[in-house]
């Protein structure tokens, strides 16, 4: 029980580490209030559901409707991969690729109307357009099966049941560790600096000859590619897509909750933000009819956790606005030289 | 018949986005609550009906009442950020998470009132208990009337009160209201509770036309923003014209689409509302109460 909680609880991490790295840049660096977050996410299961499984459907040629034929089509594919890990793998590799192909297009296209916005405006007219796609893509079945779900391939078909679990932990880690790394260098260099810049002062930069409205449309760019990751990830670990899984509050309410309680503008503050959230999640999640019972609380325990996170995340704004762990000023190597000679002297 | 849906819908919508544009004039908080206060009012409204049996027509003093509550408290609760001057963004993510914290209040109350009832409570509508007159729907009348009643009474207050002149230069430039003695916080805490009051009135109206869940708040804001933002955040006048324009187009565009391409058009009622909105902050970033129409006319001439 415990090791699977843990498991669980490594596997959340993972998944919301990378929503919120990519969060971190837009909304900590850049200060985009990305209130679309959820957006981008649900664009990784379209990837997934929408384009992997359609694929999936023309290779095996499998007639009939889009929601069963994924069901016929993943299952064959199952096999082979149960007989072959390397397709599983190969399999993971074209999700990612295909996920962050299109993140990258959407987010660079969702950007576009907010051109001349400020950051109220643009905030709202983000969270507006999320909604109404993930409104379309519960409705519309033909996407990714809507409210019904689809099924999707399971990459570790070849790994016992009892270990995939863990298996899958590895993978997600592994991928947030790159993700990690990936932000520390991108973020470490004078495109990120520019977009701290950017966020305290827009004018400035226009007046270095900066255009604003590329800076923004590339951050998006890559802030939605990193979400598709995640939500690619997320739609291969529960082998299913449910179009009601990519609600606001869970992938962009609660990524703004751990970005600003672990400290916007630190990846390391996400990280310890991130593992704060999944660990009440899971242990929520998991004990959540024994605290019912032993609480007696009339009525389901996910209303509690909602008016709980709601009120952390006041208490978060009052007390602690810069979070955990604060932003760090920027050194750079040759301030670094400087520093030392100073020091030194 | 179609219209007169959409009439009742576009009516509603004033009621909500008068409330998000009076808050984001004086304390320039985009409100995301503003959808759950509605389903606040939408379920004291279905307590009383069910547990004392009273007509939700009478019930709406008493939603005005806690609607006001609910402003005010809201208001009190981002007071701490007001008062530290907090960005924008940071008051946003406030106002989502009240707006979760109204969620879940509102779904757990639906909950336990399913219990004290005897029968799930998490859906329901009211359409069954509305009256006809002249072959139309009492919500029309009713919601048709609280309309006319607000804007006289909102013209009373704003042009024939010294607190109204008082509103209006706060609303204009609250600083230079302050210098000149006006209490801009009291102006403040009036447009709250007053936002409030009128949510809560409308959500429980809103029962009389859809089926409302504890989510649906999360579902009209979008249209509640269009409204405010097409016809302008800066002006109070604004949310009329705005609420008009969103309600009758989400309606009545919906409604030809999905004779023409099937009813499976009808779901998507807010893309409507969500392109107008697009559109019109890319054309008039300000609203239409916000377009210079002087600049406007003398263009349309001199071309």
């Amino acid at each position: 029980m415990i090791i699977e909680i843990i498991s669980l609880i490594l596997l959340w991490f993972g998944i919301y580490y990378i929503v919120s790295l990519s969060l971190n840049m837009e909304f900590g660096y850049a200060g985009i209030p990305n209130f679309g977050k959820a957006l981008s996410v649900l664009v990784g299961a379209i990837a997934v559901g929408g384009i992997l499984d359609r694929l999936l459907i023309l290779y095996f040629g499998v007639g009939g409707d889009f929601i069963t034929g994924t069901t016929y089509a993943t299952s064959m594919l199952n096999d082979l991969i149960a007989s072959n890990p390397i397709v599983g793998i190969g399999i993971l590799i074209l999700a990612i690729i295909l996920a962050s192909i299109l993140g990258f297009i959407v987010g660079a296209i969702f950007i576009l109307p907010s051109a001349k916005l400020k950051e109220d405006y643009l905030g709202v007219t983000l969270l507006a357009i999320s909604e109404a796609v993930f409104l379309i893509c519960m409705y519309n079945l033909n996407i990714i099966g809507g409210y019904y779900g689809i099924s999707t391939p399971d990459i570790l078909a070849f790994v016992p049941g009892e270990y995939r679990g863990w298996a899958f932990t590895g993978i997600v880690l592994f991928i947030a560790f790159l993700v990690y790394l990936f932000f520390e260098r991108l973020l470490n260099t004078p495109f990120g600096r520019v977009l701290r810049a950017m966020r305290e002062n827009e004018d400035t930069v226009k007046a270095f000859g900066r255009d604003i409205m590329m800076l923004r449309i590339k951050t998006m760019a890559i802030g939605s590619a990193i979400g598709a990751i995640a939500g690619a990830l997320y739609s291969l670990y529960t082998v299913n897509i449910i179009a009601n899984a990519f609600t606001r509050v869970e992938w962009t309410f609660f990524p703004f909750l751990m970005v600003l309680l672990g400290g916007k503008g630190n990846n390391k503050g996400v990280a310890l933000g991130v593992l704060c959230y999944v660990v009440v999640k899971v242990l929520l999640d998991v004990y959540k009819y024994n605290l019912k019972y032993t609480l007696n609380i009339p009525f389901e325990p996910v209303w509690l956790s909602y008016m709980l996170f709601g009120v952390l995340m006041l208490l978060i704004l009052y007390y602690k606005p810069s979070g955990l762990i604060p932003e760090k000023p920027i050194i750079t190597p040759p301030m670094k030289k400087k520093i030392m000679e100073i020091s030194n002297k | 018949m179609i219209l007169e849906g959409a009439i009742i819908y576009s009516n509603l919508l004033v009621l909500l986005a008068l409330g998000l544009t009076l808050t984001y004039i004086t304390t320039n908080v985009p409100n995301f609550a503003q959808g759950s206060y509605a389903i606040v009012g939408s379920y004291v409204a279905l307590t009383l009906l069910k547990l004392f049996d009273i007509n939700p027509y009478l019930s709406l003093p008493v939603l005005f009442v806690v609607g006001a509550v609910v402003g005010l408290i809201t208001y009190l609760a981002l007071k701490p950020l007001l008062k530290r001057g907090a960005s924008v963004e940071i008051l946003m993510i406030a106002t989502l998470a009240i707006d979760l914290i109204l969620l879940g209040a509102i779904g757990a109350y639906s909950e336990i009132l399913s219990q004290i009832v005897g029968s799930t409570q998490a859906k329901f509508v009211f359409a069954n208990l509305d009256f006809t007159l002249f072959g139309f729907k009492g919500i029309l009348f009713v919601s048709t009337f609280v309309i006319i009643l607000l804007l006289i009474g909102l013209y009373l207050l704003l042009y024939k009160t010294k607190f109204g002149i008082a509103l209006r230069a706060s609303m204009e430039n609250p600083s230079l209201a302050q210098t000149m003695g006006i209490d801009v916080e009291k102006t403040r805490l009036f447009s709250w509770i007053l936002s409030g009051a009128l949510a809560c009135v409308a959500g429980g109206l809103l029962p009389f036309m859809q089926e409302i869940v504890p989510s649906t708040g999360d579902l009209i804001i979008i249209s509640i923003f269009a409204a405010s933002i097409v016809g302008g955040l800066r002006h109070i006048s604004g949310a009329l014209i705005g609420g008009y324009i969103i309600g009758l187009s989400e309606s009545l565009i919906t409604y030809y689409l999905s004779q023409a391409f099937g009813t499976g058009f009808l779901v998507y009622g807010k893309v409507i509302s969500l392109i107008i909105m697009i559109l019109t902050l890319l054309i008039a970033p300000y609203g239409i109460t916000g377009v210079d129409w002087r600049k406007v006319k003398k263009m349309l001439f001199t071309s």
